[in-house]
C-alpha cells in the first residue's frame, strides 16, 4: 500500500516558546476535568448517576439541575460525569488493544521483511477491507453487548493502522546509520530494537494513539447510539445521545449536552496528537 | 364465545358481553360529514414488514398492510367482539365443533381477477391449518387440530378437524387469515416479502415497493364486498396509502407535527401531550389481550419459590411505572389479561404493591438482607436478569423502574439489551433469563393458552417446549385448565376456566401484570374515519382526508 | 510493471477471499441464527416440531463447511440467495439498496472536498489573523461531532422547526441534503488537514518561489500552482474515507430513514440475515481493493514530486 510523501513540517513555535498557547490550555483542561470525573464522579455531583427521582421526570435545565433531568427523573449532569468513567476508559482500552496488536504487527513485518511482510500486510488489508463499523458490529455480536465487548470490537478496528505506522518506522529506521552502526558493534535483533527503534517510533505512535483515542470515543457512541453499547442504566456518552433523542421534541437538553461533551473531549484528544505529530516533524 | 352459535346473531347475549359492549374505541368516529374521495395518506411504520404470509400477520407491521390487502371470512366487530359476517355470507358448526360450513358470498374476486370461492378458502386454510413443507409455509397459530377440507359446491366449503376446536370461528376473522390468491399460496415463503406478490381481495392492492423503506398501496375501485353491517359499503375513499418505515420515534413524531405524515404508529407516551396539545389526535386501541406483565421461569432454582414470586410481585409498583412513564392510554392492569379481553375478570386485590409485605415474604423464604443491602441465602446472592423486549413501548426503561423498585427489598435486577441472537437463544435459557417481559394481543381467550401453554409461545418455560435448556419445570393445573379453554365448547364453561386461570397465575405469581398495552398511533386533525380491528391494527377503509 | 499488476491484482483477489471467510466465520460464530430469530422471535407461535421443521428446510443445522460450500459458490455462480428476514432475494435488494447508497457517498464526498479546499484557500488568502487561525482549527472541531447527532440535531432544526426540507416525502436533492452534510462535516476534516499542511509545504517549493518572483497574485499562485500539488496526497487516504463514507452512511440512512446498503447492513447484522451480510462485505471490499490498487498504480504517475522536477527543469 501507499504511504504519504513525507512533507517536512516547520516547528510550530509556539510549541518552542515560553507562554503555552489558549488552545493548550483548553485542551489540559477538558481532559483534565474528564479525567476527574471518571476517577472520582461523586466529588462532582451529588446526585446519583443510574438512580432516578420518580415524579422528577424531564425537567428542563435550572438551578437545581443544571442540565435538566431525563425520564426518569435521573439528573443528567450527573450522568454526564458519571458517564465520563465508560466513555474514556472505553477508548483507553480499544487503543490500548489496538496499539499492542497493531505495533506488534508492524514490528515483526517491518524488522522481518519479504514473505512474512507481505502476508502479516496483506492479513492488515483483510481487517481494512471490511468497513470499520461493519467488523466491529459483527465482533460485538460475538463478544456479547457491553461496555468492555464494545471497547474491544473498536480495538480491533484500530489495529490496522498502528500496524501500517509502526511498519513503516521500522522501515525508516531499519536503514539509519546509528542501526547499523548497533547492529555492527554486535547488538543483538531485539536489543536494537527496544533500544533503538522502538524509542525513537514512539512520538508518532503516541500521537496517533492519541488520534485513535478520539476516534474510539465517536465510534463506541456510535455503537451506543446504534444499541450495540453498553446496557442500561450505564450512562455511558453515546448511550446518553442516544436514549436522549427519542424525546428530542421535548427534551433537546437530553440529546444536546451529552453532544457537546463528546465533541469537546475528542476536540481535546485530535488536538493532542497533533501537536504530538507536530512536535516529532 | 360465539362459536357455538350456527347462526352468528343467534344466542349471542352472552355474560360479559355488557362490559365489551361500553368499552368503545378512541377515535372511531362515526362519521356525521360526508367522506371525501381521493388522496393519499401518509403512514409512518416503525419498522419494516417481513415475510407477508398472513399467518405471520401478528408482526405488527405485517398486520397493519395484511389488514388492508386481504378480507377475511368472518369479520369480528371490534367493538363487540361478535363474529360477523364477511367473505362468508352464513356458517354452521356442528354440535362437537369438529365441522365448519361456510357459504361464501358471490361475486368476490382477487386483485388479480381470479375468482374467491370455495376452491380458494380451502386452499387457503389448508396452508394455514397444515403449513406447506415444499414451500416453508409454518402453520397458523390459531388453526389448531385441522384436518381437512372439503369443497361442497363453488361456493360451500366444510373444514374438518381432529379434535373440538371451539376457537376457530373467531380465528377465521383474524389477520392471521387473511385470504389470498391461488398464486399466491403457490409462492415459496422466502418470495413473500415482497407485498406485491402477495394477492388479496381486499380494498387496497400493494403496487409499489421499495424493500425496507416504502410501500404503495393503490385502492380498488371495484371494491365492493366490505362486511355487510358497515355503514360504508363500496370502494374505500383514499386513493393511496404510502407507508414509510421510519424507525426514528423522534422523526416520527416530529415529522407528524410538522404537517409532514398524517398518521404514525409507535407514538411513545411521553409524546402524547404535545399531539394533542396541537390538535391532533391518539388513537389507542386496546389490544385486548394479555397485559403487558413480566413472567417468571421458575424452572431457575431462585424463582422456583413461590414466596419469592409473590415477594417480587408485591414489590412492583405498577402504579408507579404508568405514571412515570406511561399515560391514560396506558391502564394499570387488574389481572393478567386486559379488561376488554374476554372473560376478564378484576382481581387488582391481589396485585397490591406493598413493599412490607414483600420483605416479610423474603426473609420467612430466608433470603435475608446484607450489610450492602441486597438479599443473599447460603451465600447466593437474589440476583435476575431479563433482556429488554424492544417492540414493547418503553420496555427498557420499565424494567429499569422494576429494577429500581426491586432493589427498595434488597434484589438485584439487570436488564440486558443483547442482539437479537443472543435474545432469542437466552430467553428460551431459565437460568439465564429468569424473569422475562411478555404480552400478546388477540381477541379470543385462546390467548391465554398461546401465551401460557407449553406447546405454544410458552412463557414460563415448561418442558416438552420449544426451550431445550429447561430441567423439571412442568405444572399440569395449569397445563389442564389451558386446554380446557381451548377445548370447551360451551362459553359459560369457558369464560369459568378463563376466570380460574386469571386466579391461578396471579395464586402462584407466575406473572406481574403491569399495564393493559395499546396500540398508539398519531393522527392529523383532518384524518377522519380511521378504524381499528379487535387487537389494534389500524384499517384504512373508511378513512379520509378532509383537506 | 506488468507482473506487478498481476500479482498486485492476485494479491487483491485473495484478501477479497479471506474477507469472505472471515465474514463468513465471524456470523456462524454468532450465537443463533437467522431461522431461529425469525421463527422464534417472530410472532408465528410455532410449536417445537415445527421450527425443527423449518430448520431442516433452510439447511440451518447442516454442517458448517457445507453451509460455507454452498454459500461460497453460490456466490462465485452469482447466485446470492435469498434474505430471510425480509423474503426478498439477495440480489434484487443488494440492487434496490446500492444506488442511493452511491448517491450519498458521491455527493458526500464532493462536499467533503468542497468544503475542505474552501476551509484550505480562505485560511490561506486571508490576511485576518484571527479568521486564519480559527479555519485552521476547525477542521479539529468538524472531525469531532458524532454524525448520528450532527443528523437529528440537524433534522431537528431544519426540517421540523424551521420547515425547510422534507424529511418524509422529499423530492430527490432534498432528500439527500442533511445526510450529505452530516457526512461531509467529519470527512472533510482530515482532508482540511492534509490541504492546510501541504499547501504551506509547497509553498516553500521553488517553482513556487519562482512564480511569485515573476510577480503572479498570491490568489493565482494558490490556485494555479498549488492547489493541485497539495490536493495529491489527499488520494493516499482514499481507503480511509471509503470506511468513513460506509460509517456515515449506516448512521444517516438509519438517522434520516433513507434506504440504502449502509441501513440494510445495520439490519443484517441485527437480524444475522447471513446472505445478505456477505455480499454486502464482497462488495465493500471489492470497492476498497479497486479504489486502494487505482491509487497505488496512479500515485507514482501523478507524483507531485515528478512534476516538480519537470518545473524545476524547465523554469531553472
Amino acid at each position: 500500500m501507499s504511504t504519504a510523501p513525507a512533507i517536512p513540517v516547520r516547528r510550530i513555535p509556539a510549541l518552542s516558546g515560553k507562554r503555552p498557547p489558549v488552545s493548550v490550555i483548553l485542551t489540559t483542561i477538558i481532559l483534565g476535568t474528564a479525567l476527574a470525573w471518571s476517577l472520582a464522579p461523586d466529588l462532582f455531583s451529588s446526585y446519583s448517576g443510574t438512580v432516578g427521582l420518580p415524579g422528577n421526570q424531564l425537567k428542563s435545565p435550572s438551578a437545581l439541575h443544571w442540565l435538566g433531568t431525563d425520564e426518569l427523573g435521573r439528573d443528567l449532569l450527573a450522568r454526564i460525569i458519571h458517564g465520563a468513567r465508560y466513555s474514556l476508559s472505553g477508548a483507553f482500552v480499544a487503543v490500548a488493544v489496538g496499539l499492542i496488536a497493531g505495533s506488534a504487527i508492524g514490528l515483526v513485518a517491518g524488522a522481518a521483511g519479504g514473505r512474512t511482510d507481505t502476508w502479516l500486510m496483506r492479513l492488515v488489508d483483510v481487517l481494512l477491507s471490511v468497513p470499520t463499523l461493519l467488523l466491529s458490529l459483527a465482533i460485538i455480536m460475538i463478544l456479547g453487548f457491553g461496555h468492555v465487548q464494545a471497547a474491544l470490537a473498536v480495538g480491533v478496528t484500530a489495529i490496522a493502522s498502528f500496524a501500517r505506522l509502526m511498519r513503516s518506522e521500522v522501515l525508516t529506521l531499519w536503514r539509519t546509520d546509528y542501526v547499523e552502526a548497533a547492529f555492527g558493534s554486535g547488538a543483538t535483533f531485539l536489543k536494537v530494537l527496544v533500544r533503538h527503534v522502538l524509542p525513537n517510533a514512539l512520538t508518532s505512535v503516541l500521537a496517533l494513539a492519541a488520534l485513535q483515542f478520539g476516534a474510539a470515543i465517536l465510534q463506541i457512541s456510535t455503537l451506543g447510539f446504534l444499541g450495540y453499547g453498553a446496557p442500561p442504566p450505564t450512562p455511558e456518552w453515546g448511550l446518553l445521545i442516544a436514549e436522549g433523542r427519542n424525546y428530542m421534541m421535548i427534551a433537546w437538553w437530553l440529546t444536546l449536552f451529552p453532544g457537546l461533551a463528546v465533541i469537546l473531549v475528542v476536540m481535546a484528544a485530535n488536538h493532542l496528537g497533533h501537536t504530538l505529530e507536530r512536535r516529532k516533524a | 364465545m360465539t362459536s357455538q352459535d350456527t347462526v352468528f346473531t343467534k344466542n349471542f347475549a352472552a355474560a360479559g358481553l355488557a362490559v365489551l359492549l361500553a368499552t368503545t374505541i378512541a377515535g372511531s368516529a362515526i362519521a356525521t360529514e360526508t367522506p371525501k374521495v381521493g388522496g393519499t395518506l401518509t403512514y409512518l411504520e416503525q419498522q419494516p414488514h417481513t415475510v407477508l404470509y398472513p399467518p405471520a400477520g401478528g408482526f405488527y407491521p405485517n398486520g397493519g398492510i395484511l389488514n388492508q390487502i386481504t378480507d377475511k371470512l368472518t369479520y369480528q366487530n371490534p367493538e363487540t367482539l361478535a363474529i360477523e359476517p364477511w367473505i362468508a355470507e352464513s356458517w354452521e358448526i356442528n354440535a362437537d365443533h369438529t365441522q365448519f360450513t361456510f357459504k361464501i358470498r358471490p361475486g368476490v374476486t382477487f386483485s388479480d381477477g381470479t375468482p374467491l370461492d370455495a376452491a380458494a378458502v380451502a386452499a387457503n386454510f389448508d396452508a394455514f391449518g397444515k403449513g406447506k413443507g415444499e414451500r416453508k409455509f409454518p402453520v397458523s397459530e390459531v388453526v389448531n387440530n385441522y384436518e381437512r377440507s372439503e369443497v361442497i359446491d363453488p361456493l360451500t366449503v366444510r373444514f374438518h378437524f381432529k379434535k373440538p376446536s371451539a376457537g376457530f370461528l373467531q380465528g377465521t376473522s383474524v389477520i392471521g387469515s387473511g385470504l389470498v390468491s391461488l398464486s399466491t399460496l403457490n409462492r415459496n415463503f422466502d418470495e413473500l416479502g415482497d407485498a406485491t406478490l402477495v394477492i388479496g381481495s381486499g380494498p387496497f392492492v400493494a403496487t409499489k415497493q421499495v424493500t425496507g423503506k416504502e410501500l404503495t398501496l393503490k385502492a380498488r375501485t371495484d371494491y365492493n364486498w366490505a362486511p355487510k353491517l358497515l355503514a360504508h359499503q363500496g370502494r374505500p375513499y383514499l386513493d393511496e396509502i404510502r407507508y414509510v418505515i421510519v424507525p426514528e420515534d423522534g422523526v416520527r413524531i416530529g415529522a407528524l407535527l410538522s404537517g409532514q405524515a398524517d398518521f404514525v404508529r409507535q407514538i411513545q407516551a411521553y409524546d402524547e401531550p404535545q399531539v394533542t396539545a396541537r390538535g391532533y389526535q391518539i388513537y389507542a386501541p386496546s389490544t385486548r389481550g394479555i397485559n403487558n406483565s413480566v413472567v417468571f421461569r421458575p424452572d431457575n432454582a431462585l424463582v422456583a419459590d413461590k414466596a419469592v414470586r409473590q415477594a417480587l410481585l408485591h414489590a412492583t409498583d405498577t402504579q408507579e411505572i404508568v405514571k412515570t412513564l406511561f399515560s391514560d392510554s396506558y391502564p394499570v392492569a387488574k389481572s393478567i389479561i386486559a379488561s376488554t379481553a374476554l372473560g376478564f375478570k378484576d382481581i387488582s386485590a391481589k396485585l397490591t404493591h406493598d413493599p412490607k409485605k414483600a420483605a416479610e415474604l423474603l426473609d420467612q423464604a430466608g433470603w435475608k438482607l446484607d450489610a450492602d443491602g441486597l438479599r443473599r441465602k447460603d451465600g447466593k446472592l437474589l440476583e435476575l436478569t431479563a433482556y429488554e423486549s424492544p417492540p414493547q413501548p418503553q420496555n427498557k426503561a420499565t424494567l429499569q423502574l422494576i429494577s429500581q423498585q426491586w432493589g427498595k427489598v434488597g434484589v438485584k435486577f439487570n436488564v440486558l439489551a443483547g442482539d437479537a441472537g443472543s435474545r432469542v437463544q437466552d430467553s428460551l435459557d431459565p437460568q439465564k433469563t429468569p424473569v422475562a417481559p411478555a404480552m400478546v394481543g388477540r381477541a379470543d381467550p385462546d390467548v391465554i393458552k398461546s401465551q401460557y401453554h407449553y406447546a405454544n409461545r410458552n412463557v414460563l418455560l415448561q418442558t416438552g417446549g420449544v426451550s431445550t435448556k429447561v430441567e423439571s419445570f412442568r405444572d399440569e393445573t395449569l397445563n389442564g385448565l389451558l386446554e380446557g379453554i381451548a377445548a370447551e365448547v360451551d362459553p359459560a364453561k369457558r369464560l369459568k376456566l378463563v376466570e380460574e386461570v386469571q386466579n391461578y397465575v396471579i395464586d402462584q405469581a407466575y406473572a406481574i401484570p403491569i399495564f393493559e398495552e395499546p396500540q398508539a398511533f398519531g393522527g392529523a386533525p383532518y384524518l377522519k374515519g380511521i378504524r381499528f380491528e379487535a387487537v389494534g391494527r389500524p384499517s384504512f377503509y373508511s378513512a379520509w382526508l378532509d383537506r | 510493471m506488468h507482473a506487478q499488476l498481476v500479482s498486485r491484482i492476485g494479491q487483491s483477489i485473495l484478501v477479497l477471499w479471506a474477507a469472505f471467510t472471515l465474514s463468513f466465520v465471524l456470523l456462524q460464530a454468532l450465537p443463533g441464527d437467522a431461522v431461529l430469530i425469525r421463527f422464534l422471535g417472530g410472532d408465528l407461535g410455532l410449536s417445537p416440531e415445527q421450527i425443527a421443521e423449518l430448520r431442516v428446510l433452510y439447511g440451518a443445522d447442516a454442517p458448517i463447511w457445507e453451509q460455507y460450500i454452498v454459500s461460497l459458490s453460490g456466490f462465485l455462480t452469482g447466485n446470492f440467495g435469498y434474505s430471510v428476514i425480509s423474503g426478498t432475494p439477495v440480489a434484487t435488494e443488494i440492487l434496490t439498496n446500492l444506488p442511493p447508497t452511491l448517491w450519498l457517498a458521491g455527493l458526500s464526498l464532493a462536499a467533503a472536498a468542497l468544503l475542505a479546499i474552501t476551509i484550505a484557500l480562505t485560511a490561506n488568502l486571508t490576511g485576518f489573523a484571527p479568521l486564519k487561525a480559527a479555519l485552521e482549527n476547525l477542521p479539529s472541531l468538524m472531525i469531532s461531532v458524532p454524525v448520528f447527532w450532527l443528523g437529528i440535531v440537524m433534522i431537528q432544526m431544519f426540517s421540523f422547526q424551521l420547515g425547510w426540507v422534507s424529511v418524509i416525502n422529499p423530492g430527490p436533492w432534498e432528500q439527500l441534503a442533511l445526510p450529505v452534510i452530516a457526512i461531509a462535516v467529519p470527512i472533510a476534516a482530515p482532508l482540511a488537514q492534509i490541504l492546510l499542511r501541504n499547501i504551506e509545504a509547497v509553498s516553500r517549493q521553488p517553482f513556487v518561489q519562482v512564480a511569485r518572483a515573476k510577480g503572479a497574485a498570491p490568489a493565482h499562485v494558490l490556485v494555479r500552482h498549488i492547489l493541485g500539488n497539495a490536493l495529491l496526497p489527499s488520494l493516499t487516504i482514499a481507503g480511509l474515507l471509503f470506511g468513513e463514507l460506509i460509517a456515515g452512511a449506516v448512521i444517516t440512512e438509519t438517522v434520516f430513514g433513507l434506504n440504502g446498503i449502509g441501513r440494510l447492513a445495520e439490519r443484517s447484522v441485527r437480524f444475522q440475515d447471513t446472505a445478505v451480510l456477505q455480499a454486502i462485505v464482497v462488495i465493500s471490499a471489492f470497492a476498497f481493493l479497486l479504489i486502494n490498487l487505482a491509487v497505488d498504480l496512479l500515485y507514482p504517475l501523478v507524483d507531485p514530486r515528478l512534476r516538480r522536477d519537470d518545473v524545476k527543469g524547465a523554469t531553472a
